[in-house]
């Protein structure tokens, strides 16, 4: 039989947990084989064209794409990384052997510490006819779009509206897919309101507190009959309705991808908060067997910034104990990216995930600072509806009429608290801040702000505008992102429409930004009618 | 809702009905109904019905899902060719 190959470090899995994992160990001297089964690095990230909220170190408003070519540069730069490419881990032994299959040979390793990043697999929904072809995974949706340049439909339905049902629902609309409507079974959205209120100002119907009964067509989908639940769930009588598209795709949640850590015996917890059956594991990442780690979606389901700083953990933590050198550096690199971590997850929408580390019996050494767990304003209609209550936004617009006459300002439509700084980064001007804490809401010094419409560009939520009330005597100007194909000419007429996607006015725009700083996100100044300037968010390029 | 249409396990086609009457007829971890059902054995390993699976029995048993488990996973975790094995195992008993 083949020789054993003895190893240092076994990275399995290229995504960005992965490869942040290698990169943290290699850095500290320590020879890396980093297995992939596809045959290109990137994990999600190689789908994943919008842009990342967290916190500008951790590339917070960079496209997931561009994150990716960044590392993967890094990683191939670094001697200490081996890259395995078309390379999957089929077995993990109890001596701690592991089989590698490439090139159609299973090879076999012995590697002295492991670091699992295998990420998560999609959960799948039972309904009548669930297997009727058109119905997708999200991912695969996302997959066959955004990687292989293939339309999965021409009308698509969304189940589920956590963030990943968003995200794909817009990047559907992108690519020129009608999207019927999104169908939420909770009473409230599951992702970020920012993005729901894109999807709202595109016309896109949000409906939470339905499910999917079945799936209608003879060969393939020709629709789905959806209706109406209680607050206990239960469907609620009479509200069953046809929606008519060709395909239905399934967002309803990630699952921690165990199958190798189960091989290995590695003892799982069932954990509904981290997305199902977790590994147990320590602050270190480090699972019940000795010199076994995991990083990423495989330890519990969360964002992209939260795997990369999780891989960082355990590739250095895998650093100081087989490592010679730097012991005292790399200690302190890992505290700071623990309290990085405990930073991302301290506000409300953190609170899932708390709770789940909770019961796995970790707090991350702290207590979280709990001021920060709570709303700052009620959010509840618009977490229902995508579309923020006059109450929200009288809280973020200027207290005073008269501050709209001293020329253009920056309106943050931001009303959440997650985890986002880049719109305060980006301003020249420190006219935006989050008061010390990444998790609050951005507000705009008005004083300081000088309509500069930086920011409209670099918020990853497209959450900021620029109003400029007194444009003329009868007109006002609103500088808004927009990130579709084909871009509106100067001096086109556009229909303008509100943060439900209703037509509102005909709008001539005077101005686009479309530059490389924009990074395809254009900014562009509409002229309206000035009754509408503070209901004016959006608009459409007809054909 | 026709129990018959809603399919739990893709890969070998098992559809909720199958999954309801193993679990009435007492079978009531992931890995036994994965041994009578065969849900859970096609190319996907159980990653679309395992969770499908646990939530049924949480449901008609009662048990928590903390207490339920997932069915076993050995190795070798994707297919490999019998090639490939039996290569192995000659070179093996020619040393």
């Amino acid at each position: 039989m083949s020789k054993i190959e003895n190893l240092e470090l076994l990275v399995v899995g290229g995504g960005p947990a992965g490869l942040s994992a290698a990169l943290a160990a290699a850095n500290y001297g320590i020879k890396v084989s980093l297995a992939e089964e596809r045959e290109f690095l990137g994990g999600q990230l190689i789908k994943q064209t919008h842009r990342f909220f967290g916190s500008e170190k951790e590339y917070a408003g960079t496209r997931g794409i561009d994150i990716l070519r960044k590392l993967i540069d890094e990683v191939n730069k670094n001697k200490n990384i081996e890259v395995l490419l078309s390379s999957r881990v089929l077995g993990i032994y109890e001596d701690n052997v592991v089989t590698i299959l490439n090139d159609h040979k299973m090879k076999k390793y012995y590697p002295q510490s492991i670091i699992f990043a295998t990420g998560a697999s999609e959960k799948f929904l039972a309904f009548e006819n669930n297997d009727l072809p058109g119905i997708f995974g999200a991912g695969a949706v996302q997959t066959l779009m955004n990687v292989y340049g293939v339309l999965p439909a021409t009308n698509v339905l969304m189940i589920g509206s956590g963030n990943i049902g968003l995200i794909v629902s817009y990047q559907l609309l992108q690519a020129g897919v009608k999207v019927a409507a999104i169908v939420e079974a909770a009473p409230k959205i599951g992702g970020y309101s920012v993005h729901a209120s894109k999807l709202r100002r595109l016309g896109v119907p949000i409906l939470t507190s339905h499910t999917i009964k079945k799936a209608i067509g003879k060969e393939k989908v020709e629709g789905a009959v959806i209706c109406e639940l209680d607050s206990n769930w239960n469907e609620v009588k009479d509200t069953e309705q046809l929606i008519k598209c060709d395909a239905i795709c399934l967002s309803v949640g990630l699952t921690p991808l165990v199958d190798l850590l189960k091989q290995r015996k590695v003892k799982t917890n069932y954990v509904s908060e981290l997305g199902g059956y977790v590994p147990l594991r320590d602050e270190n990442m480090e699972t019940s067997i000795k010199n076994l780690f995991v990083a990423g979606d495989v330890s519990g389901i969360e964002e992209a910034t939260a795997a990369m700083i999780e891989g960082q953990i355990a590739g250095l933590s895998v650093a100081k104990r087989i490592g010679k050198n730097n012991k005292r550096e790399i200690e302190k690199r890992i505290e700071d990216a623990k309290n990085e971590l405990e930073l991302l997850r301290s506000g409300p929408v953190g609170k899932k995930i708390r709770k789940g580390l909770f019961k796995l019996g970790l707090n991350h050494g702290k207590n979280y600072n709990e001021n920060f767990s709570e709303e700052a304003l009620d959010i509840s209609h618009l977490m229902k509806t995508g579309v923020p209550s006059e109450e929200n936004l009288k809280n973020k617009l200027p207290s005073e009429e008269k501050v709209f006459d001293k020329g253009p300002i920056a309106i943050s439509e931001c009303f959440q608290r997650f985890p986002c700084d880049p719109c305060v980064k980006s301003c020249p001007f420190n006219a935006i801040s989050e008061n010390g804490n990444i998790n609050n809401i951005p507000y705009v010094d008005f004083e300081k702000c000088t309509g500069c419409g930086i920011c409209v560009s670099k918020c990853p939520g497209l959450a900021m505008f620029v109003v400029h009330k007194n444009f003329s005597e009868t007109t006002s100007v609103v500088i808004m992102p927009y990130e579709f194909l084909p871009r509106p000419h100067r001096g086109e007429i556009v229909k303008v429409l509100d943060r439900e996607g209703k037509y509102l006015c005909d709008g001539k725009v005077i101005r686009i930004l479309d530059g490389k700083f924009q990074d395809k996100t254009a900014a562009v100044s509409i002229e309206i009618p000035k009754e509408y300037y503070l209901q004016a968010r959006n608009f459409k390029v007809e054909e | 809702m026709d129990e018959n249409k809603v399919i739990i396990c893709r890969c070998e086609d098992v559809t909720l009905k199958e999954i309801r009457n193993a679990i009435r007829e007492g079978f009531t971890t992931v890995e036994e109904i994965k041994r009578v059902t065969r849900s859970g054995m096609g190319p996907c390993q159980g990653k679309t019905c395992g969770l499908l699976i646990a939530k049924e029995i949480s449901q008609m048993t009662g048990k928590p899902m903390e207490e339920l488990e997932l069915q076993n996973i050995r190795p070798p975790y994707g297919g490999i060719t019998f090639e490939e094995v039996t290569k192995g195992t000659i070179t093996e008993n020619n040393k």
